[in-house]
Order: C-alpha cells, then structure tokens, then sequence
C-alpha cells in the first residue's frame, strides 16, 4: 500500500516533469542523485568525471522525459540513460593514470587491516579492481536492481551474454576474496 | 546432486533464482557435504557484501548545479490552476468597471443591430451579470484546461 502510494507519487513527479516543471524535477534529482552519482562512481572509478556524468544523466533524462512512456520504470530509465552517459565518457577519453590511481588507492593493506573492515568493503575494493564490463554488470544487477533483462537492453548485449559476464564476475570475486583475505581470514570475518 | 551440479547452481541459490526443487536439493547436498558448504558461504558473503552496498552522496550544491545546467524553454507558463485562480480576480475586476464595459457590449450590441439599451436603463442587479459571466468564463477555460491536461498527461 505505501509503496503503491510512492508509486503514483512518482508517476505525477515524473508526469509534471515531462510537462517542464522544474520544482517537480528537482525532487526527482534529490531523490535520485545518491544513487546515479554512486552508479556513475562505480562505473567510471573516479569520483571528479561521476560528478560530471551524473548531472549529464539528469539533463538528458529532463530532455528525454516527454518521450518517456512508463513502460520501464523510472529508476531503470534513469540508470540506463546514466550508463550511457558513463561509457561515452569511457570511450571519449580515457585517463590510464587516472584509473591507475584510483585502483592503487583502493589496494588494501596487510590482513590485519583487512579484517578490521567490514567483508562489504572488502567486496567493494575488489570490484573496483574488476574488469570495466564485469564492473558495470555488477552494478548494474547487485546496486541499481535491474533485472538481467534490462541489463541486456541498457548494455545492449545479448541476455546470455550479460548472464554469462555477471556469473563469471562473482566467481572472479569469490576467488579473489580468498586469493586476498585467506579462507580462514575470511571465515572469521565473515561469522563476527 | 553431486557437487559439480552445485557449484553450478550456487549463484541462483543465493540469489534466490532456484526453483523449490533445485533449491531442496542444494539444501540437501550441503548438509553432508562441507567442501559445497563453504562455496555456499562464500558465495552468500559476496552476494550479500555487493546487496549491501550504501549508495555515497554527491557534493554539496549538486542539484543545484543540475537544475541551473536544465534548459529553459519548456517551462509551464499556463496551467489550469492559474486560471481557477484567476477566475475571482477578473471577477472583481469587471465588476469594478462594469459601467464601461457593459456599454462597450451594449454599443456592441447596438451596432450589430441586436438591441439598443442604454447603461442609464439598467439596474443594478443586471449589471452584476457582467462580472458573473466572466467569472463563468475563466472557469469555463480552466474546466477546458484540466481536461485537455488530464488527457493528455
Ligand atoms: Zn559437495
């Protein structure tokens, strides 16, 4: 019921957005800005050119609105116009030292530190490290909650594919969590 | 199920994608087997540390910064609203310059050959008519507009 509710809160938000009224929008962006910027940061490894991709995401997504039929919902659209946008970016130009520093930033220290911080961060620090398509499957599925289907139509990838990429992507993780923490490191974060 | 069958099926169990069956048999596998047990967790840990993850803010004045880069164009000028607001206020209007304006519509009137009248000839309870039509017309156009807008949103 209070979900239905915020539902059709956000179809007349979205609604009056399309129709140009700012004030709607803006609450769409305070609504949604956490999420695309994360998204845009997890995808991108630099937190300077998410900020950057996730105000394009929201212009783009005001531009676009009128033509925006409901048949997705408003989230998935969202994080798909910001993908979009995200690996133009990638293709436009592509700072090697840039990633470089973001990746060696994120390379953790001894065990011991390791285990003082959550298994979350841990997680997290490897799919940084994760291969760019693995890396967007990822978030794509596990942060922004899309179905594999609507994966395959943002990435415009064969569903198999996609299915495929994210599997192979949580093994890769799996065995690199081991490969850094160690089983029994693990064991003993993982039940404390 | 052996435990190559498993380790095929791990992912869909912790992501809850399992058919009941597949997903009774798994449960069943690992209660004697501890190689498939620890996959299990491991796998759980991953799944659950990539569910988990908070989403960070963007710095301060991000969407201010978005609603100033947003083109100007298509802001809504009219809605129906405004002319329901409207409607009172030229309501009060005409009947403040009733006189001149029912002798514009009377001249009108007059010269169209549909009657001649002259504003002396009026009483006060007929020149009230003036402001009460056009109150009657501002919500004849916010009725028109709140239902072109309801169907065309
Ligand atoms: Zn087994």
């Amino acid at each position: 019921m209070g979900r239905e509710v915020e539902a059709t809160a956000e179809e007349s938000l979205v609604r009056r957005s399309a129709h140009g009224d700012g004030r709607a929008f803006a609450v769409l962006v305070n609504r949604y800005k956490g999420m695309v910027f994360s998204t845009a940061c997890r995808l991108l490894n630099d937190a300077g050119r998410a900020e950057d991709a996730a105000q394009e995401t929201f212009i783009k997504a005001y531009a676009a609105l009128p033509g925006f039929r409901g048949e997705a919902k408003f989230s998935s659209w969202l994080y798909r116009i910001c993908y979009n946008s995200c690996i133009s970016m990638l293709r436009k130009k592509r700072p090697e030292v840039e990633l470089k520093e973001a990746a060696t930033a994120s390379v953790p220290g001894p065990v011991e530190e390791v285990r003082s911080r959550s298994i979350k961060q841990a997680v997290m620090d490897e799919v940084v490290e994760m291969p760019e398509d693995y890396r967007a499957m990822i978030t794509l599925y596990h942060f922004n909650g899309l179905s594999y289907e609507e994966i395959a139509l943002t990435t415009r990838k064969p569903l198999g594919t996609v299915k495929a990429q994210i599997h192979r992507a949580r093994a890769l993780l799996k065995t690199r969590l081991i490969e850094r923490v160690g089983w029994e490191e693990l064991r003993k974060v993982m039940w404390t | 199920m052996n435990c190559n069958e498993l380790k095929s099926l791990v992912q869909e169990y912790v992501t809850r994608e399992l058919t009941p069956e597949d997903r009774h048999r798994v449960d069943t596998h690992v209660m004697d087997c501890q190689d498939c047990r620890r996959e299990l967790a491991l796998m759980s840990a991953v799944v659950s540390g990539l569910d988990s993850q908070p989403a960070s803010e963007p710095p301060a004045g991000f969407a201010a910064r978005v609603m100033a880069g947003l083109p100007r164009q298509r802001e809504l000028v009219l809605s129906p609203w405004w002319s329901l607001a409207a409607a009172p206020v030229l309501g009060v209007l005409a009947y403040l310059f009733r006189a001149p304006l029912l002798e514009s519509v009377l001249r009108l009137a007059g010269r169209t050959g549909i009657g001649q009248v002259s504003v002396t000839e009026l009483g006060l309870a007929q020149m009230a008519i003036v402001p009460a039509v056009v109150v009657l017309l501002a919500l004849g156009v916010t009725a028109a507009a709140a239902t072109y807008c309801w169907r065309s949103c």
